[in-house]
């Protein structure tokens, strides 16, 4: 390591960094915690517990995906006739309208972009658990992939909260949500936590690891 | 383990966020970004002018807020009756429908957290340029990253284009002047964060004299 400096890390370098404000300072010998000299946050080497935090935030959201698909998102009543929409069906709809841009759209955001937020944190906890020697590089591409489009599940229930009220017309035509939309704003938000509570630096560390143990052997023999 | 590491002062080094690689701080021109060499993660990336713009953009943004939130999107009419929706409405009719929950997530992402959002910014500018206020500055840089990522402006635009395109064929429908505020609104919040130099506003809140 001594012949590449441009290879160290923080955690074996002594330095930590500040999660909130990005400051680098070094990790006091003493025990007790530190502390960022900046803002004052707390500083850890890595965020502490997050990969137990991301399991059980990720359990809840598989659990909640359940009554998220299964339950109707909203029901429009047009001249007191009208049947309750799942999210699937909701899709079906814009398709046999011909809206089929719209429909894909939908899709994406509230069928595709969940599931694969949810595959995509298990393969990177899966990764770090069990050590599988997938690209450190492609794996943090995927984590930021992750972080980005979360946000995007939530067209849904925005549109539902626009829909309520732009057809608000008594008798002719009403339209209201239903309890899968609570549960799919669980599923959002669940996700969107988990991704936050991953720590890719994790990913990194298994990199590290191998390369070390087999320079302190070779020093050794 | 005397590597040329321990003779740099940790100041003048920058650690990636998400690989944990210790890289050496290089001093940067406006509009250059420092990139982390093993996972390419943007470390930070120099905004010209940033005080003064986020200052200019987040003021605009506030004055467009009330608009937004107040006037109507959008208007449907069939058979003689109409009904239109604002930011605030949908929120006041779910709650009336009994979605407690999600109702306070759509205030929480669509209203509160870009307001908040804004004025933080705007403040911030504020202390920064007059050199005051150095515990506000950086608790409100610490809220400031806490809650940026549930503001989300940009999905409710999709929102209301997707309901603009299902519900076209079911009676008139017209786009309101809440609409043109709230597009308004949407650019100066992406603006004032495309301008917005987290690196630059930590080290000006630090210099600030207690």
């Amino acid at each position: 390591m001594t012949s590449n400096p441009n290879q160290q890390t923080g955690s074996v370098a002594g330095l930590l960094l500040c999660d909130c404000c990005h400051l680098v300072s070094r990790r006091r010998k003493q025990p007790g915690s530190n502390h960022c000299p900046r803002c004052y946050a707390d500083l850890s080497v890595r965020l502490p517990n997050s990969m137990a935090k991301t399991w059980w935030l990720l359990a809840g959201a598989v659990l909640l995906l359940l009554p998220a698909n299964l339950y109707p998102v909203m029901t429009v009543v047009y001249f007191g006739k009208g049947e309750p929409d799942t999210i699937i069906s909701g899709v079906i709809h814009l398709l046999h309208g011909g809206m089929v841009p719209i429909a894909l759209l939908v899709f994406i955001a509230s069928i595709a972009v969940p599931v694969m937020k949810l595959v995509g944190i298990s393969v990177l906890l899966l990764t770090v658990q069990r050590g599988w020697s997938l690209s450190k590089q492609q794996c943090t591409i995927m984590y930021r992939y992750v972080e980005f489009i979360g946000r995007w599940s939530m067209l849904d229930l925005f549109m539902i909260s626009i829909l309520v009220t732009l057809v608000d017309l008594g008798e002719i035509a009403t339209i209201t949500a239903g309890a899968g939309a609570t549960a799919f704003a669980g599923v959002v938000v669940l996700t969107m936590l988990a991704a936050s509570s991953f720590d890719p630096r994790l990913l990194w560390d298994l990199e590290q690891s191998v390369p070390e143990k087999s320079q302190k052997k070779n020093q050794t023999t | 383990m005397a590597t040329r590491l321990e003779l740099l002062s940790h100041q003048s080094l920058l650690l990636c966020h998400d690989c944990d690689l210790v890289i050496a701080n290089r001093s940067v021109g406006s509009g250059e970004r420092v990139v982390c060499p093993r996972c390419h993660a943007v470390l930070y990336e120099v905004r010209p002018d940033s005080v003064n713009r986020v200052l200019a953009l987040s003021l605009t943004g506030l004055m467009l807020f009330i608009p937004a939130n107040t006037l109507p999107i959008m208007n449907l009419q069939l058979i003689g009756s109409s009904s239109s929706n604002t930011m605030v409405n949908g929120v006041v009719q779910l709650v009336s429908q009994g979605y407690w929950w999600m109702a306070f997530l759509v205030l929480f992402c669509s209203v509160l957290v870009p307001v908040i959002e804004l004025l933080i910014l705007f403040v911030l500018g504020l202390a920064v340029k007059l050199g005051r206020w150095r515990q506000l500055a950086i608790s409100l840089l610490k809220w400031q990253g806490r809650i940026s990522e549930w503001g989300m402006l940009e999905v409710y635009m999709l929102g209301i284009v997707v309901a603009f395109v299902k519900m076209k064929d079911l009676g008139d429908l017209h786009a309101g002047m809440g609409l043109a505020a709230f597009i308004g609104l949407l650019l100066m919040t992406i603006l004032t964060n495309l301008c917005f130099d987290r690196h630059h506003f930590w080290e000006r809140a630090d210099d600030i004299k207690p």
